[in-house]
Formats: structure tokens, sequence, C-alpha cells
């Protein structure tokens, strides 16, 4: 397996208490030293489609927290079923089934809702974190901690897809959430919006400086090679 | 338990596991399509009225859409058609059909006083998927009265700007002909100088495709519908 | 003609990478050197090209409203697209599957150095988006196959291109914490503004 499941296989033992350090560092971890976006590269996709504004990103971080918290649970609790060979087909037929079901249940009896979350339903299943998170971890570890795994590297995508969106919609729109932030008379003094922090190339340049300011601060990231 | 490396296991639990996840999934899709389907036909309303009118309460939609729109569905010629549910037609699938077999739905509404509009269906290509939307015009068949657009999955921000006001309400009172020819066109980006202009209106920043997309469709729809302007007129 | 459009549109103006931004994870982490970054591009392309016909066979004959009445005509109003995420993404996975065995025999060294983005490879965007972009825009057969080998192409050509700009460019000053992947975020950033020249052309 991959240095990133190395890293991260630590199997919990029997008797130990519901939010000890090791559990707890599972919630925090993904904040900073294993970020799902800035270290171990996933979600990357679904981080330029919805950034744009902030409102979508916070939609989206919402759904990754819930889908990859019960994905995990789900194939932790299946794990010593599931046959080596066909692995990654039933983890994908388990996280689209869920994704599917909540989909079809939201048209139904919230039809609001579901034309809002319609355009994330593809994102959330060819997300790469919630796959990522079932292959290096929920494969190996007991359903707490994969479950808690989840809820962390959901909230730490989260946290980088609403920095990012904040940075997009100020400058590229001068709005956050829909209001207003920058003053008219500094429009008319000559400021004109940013068009290219709404293209997705954008994005990247953000990305790359968010991973340069966390860097600098957490030393023990840098690339070496 | 089992050797989960034997071939036996494995297309056993493969078995198992379709059975379980095909029999949910349809039990789901026909126990809620009845409730989706009234859904769906109410958003249609919905945007429907949407084109002339912003009546954004469902409920009262559906009490007020059968006293305001008048439905029909004409052929290619122009010629109405009979015993054929105008609501019911799903105009993607009429645009795969030759152009002469098309069943054409028209939606009239007469809501202000004498003037009528003319609604009709439209149907296209976003960037990622699907747009769709109703463009509705006066009885001269060239002036906009209003629009509504909606897309399956558009970048927010972006493409998906196309269900906004801003971008709505701009096509109102533009013209889709200069008297000789279809001269309406949706430029790239915002801002552009269409103070005056009756065939242009703004585009959406970082969206040019989308735009291009509703421009299409736009086009699409009014040019399949010129028989049955003409007989009209 | 057409076919050689659709191959170029897909390789290079439509570009699954540069245009789109598709299929990122794999291709910001796996492109550290030119010999994995190859390694992968002909896995994508193996498997686009397989799943956008496999899936427009699936789609046509077995999920479309009316697809059905080969069987038995009575079947002609039964309508399975809701589906039709499942199925596809259980044709990509199976694929991906395949494709991880034969690595792991063929070429150990290069599958350990894919790690993770192997299996990865399913839920690459680019490729479920393949097959949704081919739904979406209704090529027949061929066309699919044709489509399939371009975007893979698309994607195996940016892969290459930055692998090999991330090898050059550790021979120059970069600061200490941009190193690697800050880089790498960046350089893709500029790669798409550029590959947006491509975009007025039409195909």
């Amino acid at each position: 397996m991959s240095e990133v499941a190395e890293k991260k296989a630590v199997v919990a033992t029997p008797r130990e208490p519901l939010f000890s350090t090791k559990n707890r560092k599972l919630l925090t971890d993904p904040f900073d030293d294993n970020n799902p976006i800035t270290v171990q590269v996933l979600g990357i996709c679904s981080a330029l489609a919805v950034t744009t504004q902030v409102y979508p990103a916070l939609v989206m971080a919402i759904s990754v927290v819930f889908v990859c918290a019960f994905a995990n649970l789900a194939i932790a609790l299946m794990r010593k079923g599931i046959p080596p060979r066909i692995r990654m087909i039933v983890q994908l037929v388990v996280i689209a089934t869920l994704v599917t079901i909540v989909d079809q249940m939201l048209k139904a009896f919230a039809y609001d809702v579901s034309k809002e979350l319609s355009v994330f339903v593809g994102l959330i299943i060819t997300n790469c974190i919630v796959m990522g998170r079932l292959e290096a971890f929920a494969m190996g570890s007991k359903p707490w901690p994969a479950f808690l795994d989840g809820i962390g590297n959901g909230l730490g995508y989260g946290a980088i897809l609403i920095v990012v969106a904040v940075c997009r919609e100020f400058f590229g729109a001068g709005t956050i959430l829909g209001y207003k932030l920058i003053p008219e008379a500094i429009y008319s003094a000559g400021y004109v919006d940013n068009g290219v922090m709404l293209t997705p190339a954008a994005a990247m340049f953000v990305i790359g400086i968010l991973i340069w300011i966390q860097r600098s601060r957490n030393t023990k990231l840098v690339d070496i090679s | 338990m089992a050797d989960i490396n034997s071939n036996k296991y494995t297309i056993g639990y493969v078995v198992v596991m379709t059975l379980i996840v095909a029999i949910s999934l349809a039990f789901m899709a026909t126990e809620l399509k009845p409730r989706q389907q009234a859904e769906e036909a109410l958003e249609k309303k919905k945007q429907i009225l949407n084109s002339v009118s912003d009546i954004q309460d469902k409920s009262i939609v559906e009490k007020e859409y059968p006293k305001l729109i008048k439905e029909v569905v004409v052929d290619a010629q122009g010629k109405p058609v009979e015993g054929v549910n105008a609501f019911d037609i799903d105009i993607k699938k009429e645009y795969r059909k030759p152009a002469s077999e098309r069943q054409l739905p028209v939606y009239i509404y007469s809501g202000d006083g004498n003037a009528k509009s003319y609604i009709i269906p439209l149907h296209g290509n976003g960037l990622w998927d699907e747009i769709w939307g109703f463009v509705a015009l006066k009885d001269d068949f060239n002036t906009i009265v209003g629009t509504s657009f909606d897309h399956k999955g558009e970048t927010p921000g972006l493409g998906a700007e196309i269900t906004k006001d801003w971008f709505q309400s701009q096509f109102v009172g533009k013209k889709l002909e200069d008297g000789k020819a279809y001269a309406f066109d949706i430029l790239k980006g915002r801002g552009n100088a269409i103070e005056g202009k009756v065939h242009l209106v703004d585009g959406m920043s970082g969206a040019t495709i989308t735009g291009d997309g509703v421009e299409d469709m736009i086009e699409k729809g009014y040019k399949s519908y010129q028989a049955y302007f003409k007989t009209v007129k | 003609m057409d076919l050689l459009n659709i191959f170029v549109k897909w390789a290079f103006v439509e570009n699954m990478v540069l245009a789109y931004f598709l299929g990122m994870c794999s291709y910001l982490a796996v492109s550290k050197t030119v010999k994995t970054a190859f390694g992968l591009g002909l896995a994508v392309i193996f498997v686009l090209a397989i799943t956008a016909p496999v899936n427009y066979l699936i789609r046509q004959y077995v999920l479309v409203e009316g697809a059905l009445s080969w069987i038995h005509p009575s079947l002609a109003t039964v309508d399975l697209t809701f589906l039709q995420l499942i199925i596809f993404i259980a044709v990509i996975a199976s694929m991906v599957q395949l494709v991880e065995m034969i690595i792991e025999k063929a070429s150990p060294a290069l599958y350990n150095s894919l790690g993770i983005f192997l299996p990865l490879i399913t839920v690459n965007c680019s490729i479920l988006g393949g097959s949704l972009f081919m739904v979406q825009k209704e090529y027949n057969l061929i066309e699919s196959s044709v489509f399939g080998v371009g975007a893979g192409f698309g994607f195996f050509l940016a892969i290459i291109a930055i692998a090999a700009i991330r090898e050059k460019i550790r021979y120059s000053h970069v600061p200490a914490p941009l190193r690697g992947l800050g880089i790498a975020f960046i350089i893709t950033g500029l790669m798409g503004i550029a590959f947006m020249s491509f975009m007025g052309i039409k195909l």
C-alpha cells in the first residue's frame, strides 16, 4: 500500500475510550498535518468546481462530511467480508448506492433541496476523498475510528474549500455569500472585479499559495526531494 | 469464515450484493416515482409561468396554472394536433426526430388582459450537462416578454448564473429578428455596452460556453416554430 | 474526418485536465517523474478507451427507455436510466481492478510508485466524466470509442507535460515550502490558462 495508507493505518486497541488521544488525532490531523487537499492531494476536482462562491462550497463541505463518515463506517463494518479481488467495485457500489438513495428520497420528499444538491451528486460519488479514505483507512480499521476519520477528513476538506471560496468570491465578484462587500465608491474610483478569479485556473493558484503558507508554518511537510 | 480469496466466495458475494442493491434501488424507484413525477410536473408549471410572471409559491402555481395557460400542440407545418397532451411532450425527444415529424407544444398565456404571450420550450447543452427553459414572445413573435432557464450541472457562480434574475431579466423587451434575419446574440462576459441595442444581452463572465448554449437553444427553439408563427400571424 | 475531429477536439481543445480541470488528483499526485506519469497515462488511456464504448453499449441496449425491447416487446416502456451512474461506475471499477491486477503482475515497481492512485483511477473524474460527456454529446459506438481514446490521450499528454516540467523545475530556486506540490498547482493553473487559447477553435 502507499505511504499515505501506512501513515494512517493505526489499529485501535479494543479497550480505549471513545475520544482517546489517538481518536482525537483522527479528527484534528486532517486540518493540518494530513489535510486531504494540500497533503494527500485528494478531492481536487470538486474543490475547483464548487469554490466560485461560498454558498455552494458550504453545501458541498457538509455533504462530503456526511458521505465520508457514513461510507467509512459502512466499509469498516463490511471490511472482513469483502473479497480483495473486487474490493473497488464493492466500495464504489456502496458509495454510489448510498448517494443515489439519498438523492431519490430528496427528489420525492424535498424537491427544492434536491434541485439545489443535484449538481453535487456526481461530484460526491467521484470525489476521491471518499474512496481514498476507504482505501487508505476504513479497509483496515474498526468502525468507530473509521467514522471519526471520515468526519475529520470531510471537515479538513471543507475548511480548505471555504478558504478558497472566500478568496475567489471576494476578489472575483466583490461579494461574500452574495453580500456586496466592496463599496461602490471603490468601483467608481476604477476598481474592477478580477474575472480570472472565477476560472478554475485561479483556484489552482489559490490552493498553491495555501500550500505555500501551510508549509512555511509546518516545516515537516516540506518536500525535500 | 469461508476463504475470501476463493472464486466461489467472490462470485457469491457479487451475486448477493447485486441483488440487494438492485432490489433496494428498484423498490425506491418504483415507490417514489409518482411523487417525484408530481414534483417535476409542478416544477415545470412553475418554470412556464416564471417566463411571464414571478410566482414562486408552488401552491399558487398549482392553482393558477390552468387559469392562465392554454396548452396547444402543433406539427411542423404549424397545424394544431388533436389528442396529444402538450404538457407531457418532452421537447428533448422531439428534437431527435426529423423536423417534419415533430410535435411541438405551445403554452399560451393570457394573464395580462387581451395581449397574449406565446411560450415555447427550449432545450440544449451547457458546459457540463443539459440546460433547458422557456421563452415567452409577444404576438409579433419577435419581442421577448420573458424567459426562464434552468440547468442540471452548470458551475455555481459561472454557468449556473443563467437561473439568476439579473441574467433572465435583461432578455425582456429584446427582439430576436431585425426584420430580415435572426439577429439575437448573447455576448461574452458582463458589462458590455448593450444600452439601447435590441438584439444583444450580456453573457456571464467565465461561462461563455453556457452562454453559447443558451443562445443556441433559443435560436433552435425559435426556428422550429416558424411555421406555427406564420399561421397565427 | 469527423472521427479525426473528435479525436483532436478531446485531446487538445477540450482537454479533460487542462480545459475541464477533471482528474486533477491523480494528475497532481503522480506527476513527480515522467516514468510514473507515463505508466498512469497509459492506464488512463486504456480505461477510457474501453469504458466509453462499453458504457455506450450498456446504455443503448439496457438503460434507456425502450432499450430492452430487443428482449421482448413488452419491455419497451422500461426506463432504467436512474441506474446509469451506478452501472457506469461499476464498469469503470471493474476495468480499473483489471488494470491493477495487470500492472501488479507486469511491473511491480510501477505498481508501488502509483500506490493508492492506481485504485483511485476509478474515481478519477475524467473517466466518469468521459462516460457522461459521451451520453451528453450523443455519440454513436465508433464515435465514443474514438472519443475515449482521444480523451485518454489528452490526459496522457497533460500528465507527461507537467511531469517533464516538474523534473526540470527541481533545478531552479523555488522557495522551499512551495517545492513539489505547491508549485505543481501553480504550474497547472498556468497551463490551464495557456490551454484556454484553444477555446475559440470550433471542430
